[in-house]
């Protein structure tokens, strides 16, 4: 509709107003939302400047440097490459800390989403009281990163814990699970899967917008389940498991808190939690080193980095976009 | 109650929420700056004189009762001079450094602080810590009635930047009531490692309980056992130690593991990760604990059976009188003269020692002490002071001084390596291999 086809009132007509006049007040009314617009973002802005970026570019400068936070940053000495060389080549305790992040990422991101869809396809039917499933599923969720959560599975999986209880109800001898080199990460790893609600809720609204159609049409051609699954559901769900395994794996590969409860801030038994950020958090806070965690911080910046594009660059050979096609 | 009044008039709102929306966005854009700006304006340029008012902060780690009677103290140093009021925060052990590395790097630390050995050759390094040595010689700061031992080591590089608190020594705890349970003898002060991993083995045997916690990743009892082998844990940023020496410390525990002395791996590990309300002796998982004197009335409090207190095995001369902490003057503070009196009042004076009692260890004051001793009446600070008086006699003429910077590390480094013996993931003379380069790595010797 054009202002031309607009009903005008009659008893009031609208006084004649210069086109110059009409387009500077128009910019004038721009630039005023605009100011508004921002004033709306300054504290959001302020924020992003002052506690991410501005730091950010702070611990990049101290990477180079032998900053301690007991000295004034401007007395910290330019030291180059040293704690990266010191990383690379000097610091057995770093190499293991990788191995055990990559490890815990590799077993624990795969199993949740797993989890998380399986649970997903199960509370996508139809049935009497299904939304208190659904919340109960996304509880463990809830309670998420926090702290209470890893001290309950810490004395859980203890050898007096009540997972040995049950376990020795079927005469099974259980393990001092968190207290054991072999048995604690996968603890760990346990705790992370467990958590499976935020994909899982995702996961959910992503086969509600699969169309039931085609699984009626696959039927009718007679397609079994694991076919149905194979042949529309991962496909059509592609795009959701993309979503889903980028922000997994970085959330995989950032697990901090329940390392650092479930070991006491150790990473032990004998290094066996030593995540890369626990040993970061160990080298700046506790060693005080923290021009040498600066660096590890940005090492850790750029690989998970480079690994989302990788992973967005494999996306290309499995992501299915329905409505790329369509147009 | 009428709820509905307000909505009857609908058209007074509007102009009215005009310029409260101009004003909601001026709040937005001032509000974050304000509170900036707030934050910047901490610092009080406020003189030192007798009649200003003065605010300290103060911070120190320990259980609920050390911030009961550490409160009563500060607050008798309130009533005598109603000019200076205290900010006191205090917080458990775990997490007690990195709170103050955080405090201090926003160049926001406290006006005194509490640290002990493991931290205070770092903080004194980087020069957080105010050189207390011009304070003692214009007597504002009394050491004079300290032992020489206490004195000295609060010195790193010659300048005195702690004032001890309390005094310690090494201290084996034993679970008395199950020894005397099972009819078993009393460990002894002066009584062999040999003696005394058999004495544990014994106990395991008859009572089903591990004799002793596994130290052979307890940096003090390390310490002892080297001091006793004319070796020491440092010789000034040097470590004073041999792989040799390591490889018979861990052998020496793998044989008593293998004697049933020590209980499986696991618990080991959570000994050594626990504090000291949970140590295995008062969790009932080991007979013996390896702890520090003073910390004798805090085991007590977690549990019901009788603990009796020796020194570690070996010949005793080989411990010292350690500080067991101390509190230590922010060199930026802009009340140091203030600081420095509180921290002299708490080390010195005779009522503040009597509030204090022995909880940070026997009183730094040796006229205090003498007092305190007299006085005391509860029944574990009193077997404390016995037995610290009693191995206090037997000390040797040698202290060790402050360990370097470093060492926080290779205690946590200490611990990781001997739990790899424990769990068999390597042999003894693999773990001293390990044990000597990390800790020289810590401590940034070539």
């Amino acid at each position: 509709m054009t202002m031309a086809q607009m009903p005008v009132r009659p008893t009031e007509p609208v006084p004649p107003v210069p086109a110059a006049q009409r387009r500077g007040r128009a910019a004038r009314r721009r630039r005023r939302e605009d100011l508004a617009g921002y004033v709306f973002l300054s504290p959001w802005l302020l924020g992003l400047l002052g506690i991410t970026a501005i730091p950010m570019l702070i611990s990049l400068y101290l990477s180079f440097t032998d900053y301690s936070p007991l000295i004034p940053v401007t007395e910290a000495q330019w030291v180059g490459l040293d704690n990266y060389r010191r990383m690379f080549t000097a610091d057995p305790s770093y190499w293991h800390a990788v191995r055990v992040t990559v490890t815990f990422a590799l077993v624990a991101v795969p199993l949740k989403l797993a989890a998380a869809l399986g649970v997903a396809m199960l509370l996508n039917r139809a049935m009497r009281g299904i939304a208190v499933f659904r919340g109960l599923f996304y509880l463990p969720s809830l309670l998420g990163g926090s702290v209470a959560l890893a001290i309950v599975w810490r004395s859980m999986f203890n050898r007096e814990g009540a997972f040995n209880q049950f376990l020795s109800i079927f005469g099974v001898e259980g393990q001092a699970w968190v207290n054991d080199p072999t048995w604690a990460l996968p603890t760990l790893m346990l705790l992370a899967i467990w958590q499976f609600g935020a994909p899982m809720v995702i996961f959910l609204a992503g086969l509600k917008q699969v169309p039931a159609e085609l699984y009626e049409a696959a039927s009718v051609d007679g397609a079994g389940a694991w076919r149905k699954f194979s042949h529309i559901t991962l496909p059509l769900l592609s795009p959701v498991i993309f979503f889903n395994l980028v922000l997994e794996t970085i959330h995989g590969f950032q697990g901090f808190t329940s390392a650092f409860v479930l070991s006491n801030g150790s990473g032990g038994p004998v290094d066996s939690t030593l995540m890369y950020t626990l040993h970061l958090y160990n080298a700046g806070f506790v060693e005080l080193n923290m021009g040498y965690a600066s660096a590890m911080a940005w090492v850790f910046l750029l690989v998970v980095g480079a690994i989302t594009v990788v992973l967005f660059n494999t996306g290309r050979f499995w992501v299915h976009y329905s409505d790329a096609e369509e147009r | 109650m009428e709820p509905f009044t307000r909505s009857a008039t609908p058209d007074q709102r509007t102009p009215a929420s005009r310029p409260s929306r101009r004003r909601l966005l001026a709040a937005a854009l001032v509000l974050p700056l304000a509170l900036g700006a707030a934050a910047c304006g901490g610092d009080d340029s406020g003189g030192s004189g007798s009649d200003d008012k003065v605010e300290l902060s103060i911070f120190w780690w320990g259980a609920d009762k050390r911030a009961e009677l550490t409160e009563q103290a500060l607050d008798l140093y309130t009533q005598k001079h109603p000019n200076v009021t205290f900010k006191k925060t205090w917080q458990a052990n775990q997490g007690y450094y990195d709170k103050l590395a955080t405090l201090t790097a926003g160049g926001n630390a406290p006006d005194i602080f509490q640290i002990d050995d493991n931290a205070i050759s770092e903080y004194a390094t980087r020069g957080v810590t105010l050189d207390l040595t011009p304070y003692t010689s214009d007597g504002k700061l009394d050491v004079s009635k300290f032992p020489k031992s206490l004195k000295e080591y609060g010195q790193v590089d010659g300048k005195l930047v702690g004032v001890a608190m309390g005094e310690n020594t090494q201290g084996l705890v034993y679970d008395k009531t199950l020894v005397d349970k099972f009819k078993l003898p009393a460990p002894t002060t002066g009584m062999s490692w040999d003696d005394f991993i058999k004495w544990a083995a014994s106990v395991s045997k008859a009572s089903k309980v591990p004799g002793t916690q596994d130290p052979s990743g307890i940096y003090q009892a390390l310490w002892v056992y080297l001091r006793q082998n004319g070796k020491d844990l440092y010789k000034g940023n040097q470590i004073a130690f041999d792989e040799a020496d390591i490889t018979k410390w861990f052998q020496m525990w793998k044989d008593a593991r293998a004697a049933g002395a020590t209980p499986t791996p696991d618990v080991i590990h959570e000994g050594n990760d626990s504090s000291v309300s949970k140590q295995l002796v008062v969790t009932g998982k080991a007979g013996t604990s390896w702890v520090w004197t003073n910390q004798m009335p805090e085991l007590k409090k977690n549990t019901k059976n009788d603990l009796g207190l020796v020194a570690y095995p070996g010949d005793p001369s080989a411990q010292w009188a350690r500080a067991s902490l101390y509190f230590s003057v922010f060199r930026g503070s802009p009340h140091k003269d203030a600081a420095v009196d509180v921290v002299n009042f708490l080390a010195n004076d005779p009522e503040a020692g009597k509030i204090l009692g022995t909880d940070r260890g026997l009183p730094p004051n040796l006229d205090v002490r003498k007092q305190i001793e007299s006085t005391v009446t509860d029944p574990n600070m009193k077997q404390t002071i016995e037995v610290q008086n009693e191995l206090g006699a037997k000390f040797g003429p040698t202290t060790p001084s402050v360990p370097p910077k470093g060492h926080s590390k290779v205690k946590t480094e200490l611990i990781r390596i001997a739990e790899e013996v424990t769990y068999g993931r390597q042999t003894p003379e693999a773990g001293a291999a390990a044990f000597v380069t990390a800790a020289k790595a810590a401590i940034g010797q070539s």
